[in-house]
């Protein structure tokens, strides 16, 4: 295995919350890999700490009340983006990691053309002069896919759809040609049709300009289109990773299983609860107050007491793949007995 | 004498006109410009701007008579004619060539004095409203030590303290006893503004503090701090004029147009004109800064659907 790009071991992410009435624990122990030019996504519900996962790879989480636990590590390249000086930072972000965000309606200055705000990462970190910029934004502009790139360029975010606007950001992510771009939530706010044009572009991007990607979603639809290898998340931890292919076949976490079986599909309607599409009963915990043991355990249904009281390491999975590539948080991979319908 | 005075009053007028005119076929190629003058009394707020200023800047053509000229000193209080457009004082000054000398004073201190208040009011409030923490705490006490003392104490002293006070250090009184509002209105703007998405991925695109306060969140602010800019200088005229009344603001003799009503106004039971007009003057300016603050706001938010 060639050397990752992207190294994140035990990452740790706290919110000290206003009343100082706790801690969240945001991002709590999350460990990942990213190869150069592969697509890595990252899959959980709202809150369970993809975003800030995402924020504190570039250090933007806000602090206070935000702050990265000391021992957590983010490695970039080899160097350790934690203790990078500000200047170094941001050297790299826009530049050799870009970001897009979920809201492509408010990512965009408002008071900016969009070429301006394509040419400023340009201007930023190579140096060009304003006239080269703006050529380098129509490139961009054209290169997204947006027609008429030299008279779009000088118009301003709200003259545009929300998926031309999308296309913008990408355009702004991809001007420096990061080595990785991590895309938060990029079609989450677009309509279905939009969001597969999108997705489609990302693809196209990432093939020619080979660089990798960590697709952020919630959307098990947009990792099985996209993705290589998929992370799924559950309160600030990694409970399952796998080839994209591995785990749509063989989900082992309770909790990837549940989702799965939580979407609407053509080809198998669920037989189960009377027609009813599955739900995972209960809620995600809150950050201040993660449950003992296996953090899934209240809403797991093959749980037993060895699941409140330890929480379980990330297991191998094996099943023929090469060791390490599927790996699973849940005590069930030492006692596959138990996985049997509950009653 | 006399022509001659219609003549450069009729010419200030056209210039002012014409500098209208020319701004409104210009800007009308833009949207924002054709908000601005679909502002109802942008164009006549625009108006009377260019003609106080145009009669400002070319005061000695303009005036009849030198400001301090006393014509006869035996008959003060001549009614406005045609040889004294706006009569002479009780010092038998022509009223309007020291209006016309007043207007440089007045609208000089007015602006200047806006533009030491609003820098260092937008710089407060952006670097308040940006790292907040400790910095914020202590600019906002600081700034609420300045909003809670009483400004025209706080002048009337530091002004009481110097005879014959020089104009610069006027100027740098009134616009550094003015500036704390404004630091609010652009922290509070700042504090909005950097929560936004736009901010975040201008971070993480690389850009730096400096960067991302100057070019992504003040000027996401630059309609409100313009407003209250155009507001402002008329509230610094205001002040000056206040100052200047009670005999503590632009020594006597050099006309501003606060002390010209100090000096006609208790005349003004035999000689209204000394005093009103300058008042009027006051009140015309302001109203125009006004007008155009407004049409600037109209015109400068680029969220208004272009037409």
């Amino acid at each position: 295995m060639t050397e990752p790009l992207l190294r994140v071991r035990d990452l740790q992410t706290y919110f000290v919350t206003e009343q100082g009435s706790g801690t969240a624990r945001a991002v709590d122990g999350v460990s990942f890999e990213v190869q150069p030019g592969e697509t890595l996504g990252i899959v959980g519900e709202s809150g369970c700490g993809k975003t800030v996962t995402s924020l504190s790879i570039l250090r933007l989480i806000p602090e206070p009340p935000g702050h990265i636990r000391p021992g957590s590590v983010i490695e970039f390249e080899g160097r350790n983006l934690l203790t990078l000086e500000p200047r170094e930072l941001r050297a790299i972000r826009g530049n050799q990691i870009a970001m897009i965000f979920q809201e492509p309606m408010t990512s965009l200055n408002p008071v900016f053309t969009v070429g301006d705000q394509i040419a400023e990462a340009a201007i930023v970190h190579q140096g060009l002069s304003r006239r080269v910029a703006r050529t380098r934004a129509i490139d961009m502009l054209r290169l997204v896919g947006i027609a008429d790139p030299e008279e779009r360029v000088d118009h301003y975010p709200h003259q545009m759809s929300g998926g031309m606007r999308q296309r913008v950001m990408i355009g702004m992510a991809l001007v420096c040609h990061p080595k990785l771009l991590i895309a938060d939530e990029p079609t989450t706010a677009l309509d279905v049709t939009i969001q597969a044009q999108i997705l489609e572009l990302l693809d196209r991007l990432q093939a020619e300009l080979g660089m990798a990607v960590m697709l952020i979603t919630h959307d098990l639809g947009v990792v099985a289109g996209s993705a290589d290898r998929v992370a799924v998340m559950y309160a600030g931890q990694v409970v399952e990773q796998a080839p994209t292919a591995a785990l749509f076949a063989r989900p082992l976490h309770p909790y990837t299983e549940g989702l799965l079986a939580s979407v609407p599909r053509l080809d198998a309607p669920p037989a189960r609860e009377h027609g009813r599409l599955h739900s995972i009963p209960g809620q995600v915990p809150a950050a201040t107050a993660w449950p003992d043991g296996c953090r899934f355990h209240p809403r797991c249904p093959y749980a037993w007491e060895r699941c409140r009281a330890e929480m379980p390491p990330l297991l191998d999975a094996g099943g023929g793949a090469e060791p390490g590539t599927h790996t699973v948080r849940c005590w069930l991979l030492t006692e596959p007995r138990r996985r049997t319908p509950h009653p | 004498m006399s022509v001659w005075t219609w003549l450069t009053l009729g010419g200030a007028a056209v210039l002012a006109l014409a500098v209208v005119a020319e701004l409104r076929r210009r800007l009308q190629t833009s949207a924002r410009g054709r908000r601005f003058f679909r502002h109802p009394t942008a164009a006549l707020g625009l108006f009377v701007l260019a003609f106080f200023v145009t009669i400002a800047l070319a005061a000695p053509v303009v005036a009849p008579y030198p400001p301090y000229y006393q014509i006869d000193i035996g008959h003060p209080n001549r009614p406005p004619s045609a040889q004294f457009l706006l009569g002479t004082d009780p010092f038998s000054r022509d009223v309007w060539s020291r209006l016309v000398y007043g207007a440089r004073v007045s609208l000089g201190i007015g602006t200047l004095a806006m533009l030491v208040a609003a820098t260092v009011g937008t710089a407060v409030g952006a670097v308040s409203g940006y790292f907040r923490r400790w910095v914020d705490a202590t600019l906002m006490r600081l700034v609420d030590v300045g909003l809670a003392m009483p400004r025209i104490f706080v002048l009337l002293m530091a002004v009481a303290l110097w005879e014959h006070i020089a104009l610069w250090a006027l100027v740098l009184l009134i616009g550094l006893t003015g500036w704390f509002g404004t630091s609010r209105l652009v922290r509070a703007e700042v504090l909005s503004l950097r929560e936004r998405e736009f901010v975040a991925a201008a971070r993480a695109l690389g850009a730096g503090a400096g960067r991302v306060i100057f070019r992504h969140v003040l000027p996401n602010a630059a309609a409100p701090i313009i407003v209250s800019g155009a507001l402002g200088i008329g509230n610094m005229m205001l002040l000056e004029a206040g100052l200047s009344f009670l005999g503590l603001g632009v020594p006597s003799p050099a006309p501003s147009w606060g002390n010209m009503i100090a000096d006609g106004w208790h005349k003004m039971a035999v000689a209204w004109w000394s005093s009103t007009f300058p008042g009027l003057a006051i009140s015309l300016v302001v109203m125009a800064l006004n007008a155009v603050g407004d049409a600037l706001r109209d015109a400068l938010d680029p969220r208004r659907e272009a037409a």
